[in-house]
C-alpha cells in the first residue's frame, strides 16, 4: 500500500528548474532512499513531500491526502516529520536538549505523560540521556544530528522526511542513526523517506531513487538498480599499475583505481565472462587478486549517467598536464609534532603528530568539528598553535613573518567552500591567485593556459565561476591552488557534495600530481570510499589522532581484532537482528541484509544457521564481505568509547 | 488556536532573548544607547557660538558693544585678531562661527551722532545655525542702538532714562513660552526620542526573530508541524511586545529623570497608548521578515524603513507643518508622527485621551492593518 506517491513532480526557482518530472511512490514500513549529489533536487522533493514547499508541477499525495493548497497540507501535518538538512540547524542552540525536545513536543501537544516516556526512550535509545541539561549549541555534530532526530520522532509521527542526516557525521554517530531507525521501523512500523549524498549508504535502504541534476535516474530496490546497469566489476592489483591502466583505457569505459586495487567496470552481465575480457586485456601484466563481482551502486550510477550519454562520462582520459614542482631533498614534506590548539577552554586539536613523505597522499577522516580544519589552518600557517611544531616542505613553522611567507609560498591550499570569487570568471580567478603570488607576464599566461588544461576548462573561461557546474568549479579551485607550483597541497573536503563522476575525475588528477609529479597532499574527507585512494590514513576524534597507517593495514587489523565482515540475507531481517544481537559485534541492519563480524565463515556459518531456523527464520545467503574504511573506523571509535568508559 | 501553542512559542522566544547575548544586547542595551547618545548629542540649542573680533577703534565704546556680545550666553568670545585678513583662517577651521569688524573711528562717529558700519562675517554652513546666530545678532544689536537712541533723547530733549526708553520702543513685546517654558530642547527632544527608539526597536527585534529562524531552518520545525501561522506570528510577537513594554518604562524614566523632562500627562494613557505604537513598529517588523530571507538584509531593510521616517519625517527635528508639500505626506504616512503627538502632548501639554484619542486610533489602525498584512502574507508552504 502506497503511504506516499509522487506523479510528474517539478519545481522551478525563478528561471532555474531544480526538478522534472519525478515518479516516486513508497509503501508503509519502509525506508526509501534519494540518492544523489548536491544540486540533484532532494531537497525539493523533501520539503513538497513535507508540505512546506509549494511546487508548481506534477501531483503528490501523501496518505491519501493531495497537496495541492496549503490548506490541504496542513492536514498531513500531524502525521509527519520533517528534519531539514544541515547539522542541529532546525534546533534552538540556547535552549537544552531538554528544552529542545519539549519545545517541538509542545509544539505538537503531546500530552505530558506521554512525553515523558518517549522523551526516557528516545534519550536512551540516542545515549544522549547525560547531556539532558546541555545547550544544544555545546554537542559534537553526531549529538546534535542525534537530538535532531529525537525531536523530529517526539510526536510519533507515520512518516519521517529526513533531508542528508548523516552527511558531515562521524561513522560511530552515523552508525547510530541507522540503528535508531531501524529499532523504529521494527517497534513502531515507521515509514522513513530519508536522502543522502553517500552512494555507499544505499544499502542501507529498502528501495531508493538515484537522483541527478532533478531527475531520477533508476528507482527500486538497490540490488535491481545494479542489475539494471548490466555490467560487472572487475578487481585487481597490478604490479605496475600505470601500465595497467594503460591497457585498459579505451577499451573499458570506467576504471578507477583505489589505492592499489584497479576496479574496472565491464558491460557484461556474467562475471566470469567479464573476469576473462579484462584477463585478455592485460595479458602478459603480472596481475594479482583479479576478481569479478557485481559492481556497487556508484558503478552502477556512472554507468546509467554513461547510457543517458552524459558528457562527462564519454569523455577521453583526462590529459593531466605536467608542472614539475620545484624539487628538492626532502624527505618528509609535511610533519605535525605533538600540535595543540586551545579555543578558550575548549581543546580543538590535541597533541596531534604525523609524518607525509614526497608524493604521498595522506587523509585524515573524521566528523564535524573533529579537529581536521584547526590542523590544517596550523599547518597552512593561518592560525598560530597553542603548543607543539611542525615542518613545511623542509621550513620549520611557527617563525612568523618571512618563515611563515616562504611556507606559503610552497604550499597550496583549497578550502571547502572552494575559496573562488563567485561573481568572477573562471579565467579572472586564475589571474587573480596567480597576481597573489606574484605572477605576471609569460609566466602568468603560460600557469593560465596549464591551469584551464588541468581543469577542462577550455571554453568555459569567461563563465562566472558561481555558475560553473559543481565539477568544474572544483577543479579551477584546485588549478588555482596549484597556480604557483607548489610542493606541498593541502585540501579541505574537496569533495563534499559533488557527484560521483565529478570525484572521480577529481581523484584521478590527484593520483597523477601525486604519483607522477611528486606533490604531496594533505587530504580531508568524510567520504570513507575515498579513504581508499589515500597511502595512509588518520582518523580524527574529538581532537586526538586515531590510527594512522594504509588502508590495508587498518583492514589487516580489524580482521586479527573483530573477525571477518559477513554478509547474511535472511527472509524477515528485522526478526534475525534480534536474535543475533548480543552474540556477534556489529550485528546492523542493511536494508534486508545484516552485516556482522565473526572470527570466521565456517565455524560461525553452522552457528548463524541454528540459531536463524531455531527461531523460524531462513538463512537466503551468507558470504564473507571486504570491510571498508568505514567499517574500521566505527570499530576504532567503538573501541575508544569503551575505553573513556572503563 | 491552541493556546498551549502560542505559549510554547512564546516561552521559547523569550528564553532565547534572555540568553542569546546578541539578543539581548539588542533587546535592552541597543535602545537606552540610542536614547542616551542621542540625547546627549542631539541639542538644537544654538549657544556658545565662538567669535572673535577686529578693532579698528580700540575705543571704550567699542569695547562696550563688544561687551554686549561677549556677556550673552550665546555668544564665546575667543579674541582679538589684528587685520580682517585674519578671520577668514579662524572661520575656515571652525574655531569660530562669527567675526565681527569694528571700524576705525567708532566711537568719534557715534559721539557725532553719524551712522556707522559694523561688519558681521557669519558661517553659513549650517543654515539653521546660521539663521539662529543672525536673529541673536540683531536682537543684541537692536539693544545697543534702543540705549544709543535713549541717551541721545536724555542729551537732546532733557528725558529720564526710564522715559526715554519708553519713547524709543513703545509697544513692548511681553514673550512667555508655553509648554517648554525654558525652551529647553532637551525636554523636547529626550521625550520624542521615545518615538525614535520604539521605532526602531521593535521592528529590529521581530524582523530578526523570525529572518534569524528562516536562515537557520528551524522555521521548517513551524511549516512541518500543526501550528498555525496565527498561532506563530502571536508566540513571536508577545515576547519582543513584552521587551518593548519594559522598554517603554525604562525610556520614560530616561526622559523624565535623566533628561529632566516634565511629564504633566496621563500615565496610563500614555502607556496604552505606547503600547499600541509598539504593536504597530513590530508589525513593520513582520512585514519586513516576510520579505528577505537573510539577517543583513532585514537588518538593512529595518534600518531604512524605521530610521528615516522616525528621524526626519516625525517632525522631532523640523515641524511637520514647515515642511515642503511631498515631505509632509510622507510625514502622514509614517506612524512615527502621530505618536511624537502623543508624546508630546502627554509629556509637555498634559493631554490624554480626550485630545489625543485621533492620533491612537491612527496607530491602532495601522497595526491592524500591518498585522493583517504580514498574517496572509505568510505562509507556511513558501515558493522557496
Amino acid at each position: 500500500m502506497s503511504l506516499l506517491r509522487v506523479r510528474g513532480f517539478g519545481k522551478r526557482y525563478r528561471r532555474v528548474v531544480a526538478v522534472d518530472g519525478v515518479d516516486l511512490e513508497v509503501s508503509r514500513g519502509e525506508i526509501f532512499g534519494l540518492i544523489g549529489p548536491d544540486g540533484a533536487g532532494k531537497s525539493s522533493l523533501m520539503k513538497a513531500v513535507s508540505g512546506v514547499l509549494r511546487f508548481e508541477r506534477g501531483a503528490i499525495e501523501v496518505f491519501g491526502v493531495s497537496l495541492d493548497s496549503e490548506a490541504s497540507a496542513e492536514r498531513i501535518k500531524d502525521r509527519i516529520g520533517f528534519m531539514p538538512q544541515g547539522l542541529g540547524l532546525n534546533l534552538y542552540p540556547d535552549l537544552s536538549v531538554e528544552e529542545n525536545i519539549d519545545f517541538l513536543a509542545s509544539l505538537r501537544l503531546v500530552p505530558p505523560a506521554r512525553l515523558a516516556e518517549r522523551k526516557r526512550r528516545l534519550l536512551a535509545m540516542t545515549r544522549l540521556a547525560p547531556f539532558r541539561g546541555r545547550a544544544m549549541k555545546h554537542l559534537s555534530g553526531g549529538m546534535k544530528q542525534k537530538l535532531g532526530l529525537v525531536c523530529t520522532l517526539i510526536h510519533e509521527p507515520e512518516l519521517v522526511i529526513l533531508d542528508e542526516p548523516t552527511t558531515g557525521v562521524d561513522p560511530l554517530s552515523r552508525r547510530d542513526f541507522w540503528t535508531i531507525l531501524t529499532e523504529l521501523l521494527r517497534d513502531r512500523a515507521i515509514t522513513a523517506l530519508v536522502s543522502t549524498a553517500y552512494l555507499d549508504e544505499a544499502s542501507r535502504f529498502h528501495r531508493l531513487a538515484l537522483m541527478h541534476q532533478g531527475r531520477v535516474l533508476d528507482r527500486g530496490e538497490p540490488d535491481a538498480i545494479v542489475a539494471r546497469s548490466g555490467g560487472s566489476l572487475v578487481r585487481f592489483r597490478a604490479a605496475d599499475q600505470r601500465a595497467a591502466l594503460a591497457r585498459l583505457r579505451g577499451r573499458f569505459p570506467q576504471i578507477e583505481a583505489r589505492g592499489r586495487l584497479l576496479r574496472v567496470f565491464v558491460p557484461e552481465r556474467d562475471p566470469e565472462r567479464a573476469r576473462a575480457r579484462v584477463a585478455a586485456a592485460l595479458e602478459g601484466l603480472s596481475v594479482d587478486a583479479l576478481e569479478a563481482d557485481e559492481p556497487e551502486l556508484e558503478d552502477a550510477f556512472i554507468a546509467l549517467l554513461a547510457r543517458r550519454g552524459d558528457a562527462g562520462v564519454k569523455e577521453e582520459a583526462p590529459r593531466i598536464p605536467s608542472f614539475a614542482p620545484v624539487a628538492d631533498d626532502e624527505a618528509v614534506m609535511i610533519e605535525a609534532r605533538e600540535l595543540c590548539r586551545d579555543f578558550g577552554d575548549f581543546r580543538a586539536v590535541d597533541h596531534v603528530s604525523f609524518r607525509v613523505r614526497r608524493g604521498e597522499i595522506f587523509g585524515l577522516l573524521g566528523a564535524n568539528g573533529a579537529g581536521k580544519t584547526t590542523v590544517i589552518k596550523m599547518l597552512t600557517g593561518i592560525l598560530p598553535p597553542s603548543a607543539g611544531g611542525g615542518r613545511i616542505a623542509g621550513i620549520e613553522m611557527g617563525g612568523g613573518g618571512s618563515p611563515a611567507l616562504a611556507i606559503r609560498q610552497r604550499i597550496g591550499y583549497m578550502s571547502q567552500a572552494f575559496s573562488l570569487y563567485q561573481d568572477l570568471s573562471a579565467i579572472e580567478n586564475i589571474r587573480l591567485y596567480a597576481g597573489i603570488h606574484g605572477l605576471h607576464g609569460p609566466a602568468l599566461r603560460e600557469r593560465a593556459a596549464w591551469v584551464l588544461a588541468l581543469a577542462g576548462l577550455r571554453g568555459f573561461e569567461n563563465a562566472r565561476a558561481g555558475r560553473l557546474p559543481m565539477g568544474l568549479r572544483q577543479r579551477l579551485a584546485l588549478g588555482c591552488a596549484l597556480v604557483h607550483r607548489p610542493r606541498v597541497l593541502f585540501l579541505d573536503e574537496p569533495t563534499s557534495g559533488v557527484d560521483p563522476l565529478g570525484r572521480r575525475r577529481f581523484w584521478e588528477i590527484l593520483l597523477d600530481l601525486s604519483r607522477r609529479q611528486g606533490v604531496t597532499i594533505l587530504i580531508t574527507t568524510h567520504y570513507m570510499s575515498e579513504a581508499e585512494h589515500c597511502d595512509h590514513l588518520a582518523l580524527m576524534h574529538a581532537g586526538r589522532l586515531v590510527a594512522d597507517k594504509t588502508p590495508d593495514a587498518l583492514r589487516e587489523e580489524l580482521r586479527r581484532e573483530a573477525g571477518r565482515l559477513l554478509e547474511l540475507r535472511v527472509d524477515r531481517p528485522l526478526a534475525a537482528l534480534e536474535r543475533l544481537q548480543g552474540r556477534y559485534e556489529g550485528v546492523s541492519l542493511h536494508g534486508p541484509r545484516i552485516h556482522l563480524f565473526a572470527p570466521s565463515l565456517e565455524a560461525a556459518g553452522v552457528d548463524i544457521r541454528a540459531r536463524l531456523e531455531s527461531a523460524g527464520l531462513k538463512l537466503i545467503s551468507l558470504r564473507e564481505r571486504e570491510p571498508g574504511m568505514e567499517d574500521v573506523f566505527v570499530y576504532r571509535m567503538r573501541a575508544l568509547e569503551r575505553e573513556a568508559r572503563a | 488556536m491552541r493556546l498551549a501553542r502560542v505559549r510554547a512559542i512564546a516561552w521559547k522566544e523569550w528564553r532565547e532573548i534572555l540568553r542569546d547575548r546578541l539578543f539581548f544586547t539588542m533587546a535592552f542595551v541597543v535602545p537606552l544607547l540610542i536614547m542616551l547618545v542621542l540625547g546627549y548629542g542631539l541639542s538644537l540649542d544654538v549657544e556658545n557660538i565662538p567669535f572673535a573680533v577686529v578693532d579698528h577703534d580700540r575705543s571704550e565704546a567699542s569695547r562696550a558693544y563688544i561687551q554686549r556680545f561677549s556677556g550673552s550666553r550665546y555668544f564665546d568670545f575667543v579674541g582679538y585678531v589684528e587685520r580682517d585678513a585674519d578671520l577668514q583662517p579662524l572661520l575656515a577651521d571652525s574655531r569660530i562661527r562669527l567675526g565681527l569688524v569694528i571700524p576705525a573711528r567708532f566711537e568719534r562717529r557715534l559721539r557725532g551722532d553719524r551712522p556707522v558700519e559694523v561688519q558681521a562675517l557669519i558661517d553659513g554652513m549650517f543654515p539653521f545655525r546660521a539663521q539662529t546666530t543672525k536673529g541673536y545678532l540683531e536682537a543684541i544689536d537692536a539693544e545697543a542702538n534702543r540705549e544709543l537712541l535713549g541717551d541721545f533723547l536724555k542729551r537732546r530733549k532733557g528725558l529720564t532714562v526710564s522715559r526715554a526708553a519708553r519713547v524709543v520702543a513703545p509697544v513692548r513685546l511681553a514673550q512667555r513660552y508655553l509648554y517648554n517654558q525654558a525652551i529647553e530642547s532637551r525636554w523636547s527632544i529626550g521625550s520624542g526620542l521615545m518615538m525614535l527608539v520604539l521605532m526602531v526597536s521593535p521592528p529590529f527585534l521581530t524582523a530578526l526573530g523570525v529572518v534569524r529562524e528562516k536562515e537557520s531552518g528551524s522555521i521548517y520545525n513551524i511549516f512541518a508541524s500543526t501550528v498555525t501561522r496565527g498561532e506563530f506570528i502571536l508566540g513571536k510577537l508577545l515576547p519582543y511586545v513584552g521587551v518593548s513594554c519594559l522598554n517603554i518604562l525604562l525610556l520614560w524614566l530616561i526622559a523624565t529623570q535623566l533628561f529632566g523632562a516634565p511629564f504633566k500627562g496621563d500615565p496610563l494613557f500614555f502607556f496604552l497608548a505606547s503600547l499600541v505604537y509598539v504593536v504597530c513598529t513590530a508589525g513593520i517588523g513582520l512585514l519586513v521578515s516576510i520579505l528577505v530571507t537573510t539577517q543583513v538584509a532585514a537588518v538593512l531593510l529595518t534600518m531604512v524603513v524605521t530610521f528615516i521616517p522616525a528621524m526626519l519625517y516625525s517632525g522631532l527635528l523640523v515641524p511637520v507643518e514647515s515642511m515642503s508639500a511631498d515631505a509632509r505626506m510622507q510625514a502622514y504616512l509614517f506612524p512615527p508622527r502621530y505618536f511624537l503627538e502623543i508624546v508630546w502632548g502627554s509629556f509637555l501639554k498634559g493631554l490624554g485621551w480626550t485630545d489625543l484619542w485621533v492620533p491612537v486610533a491612527v496607530l491602532a489602525g495601522y497595526a491592524a492593518l500591518l498585522w493583517s498584512i504580514g498574517l496572509l502574507a505568510f505562509h507556511k508552504r513558501p515558493r522557496r
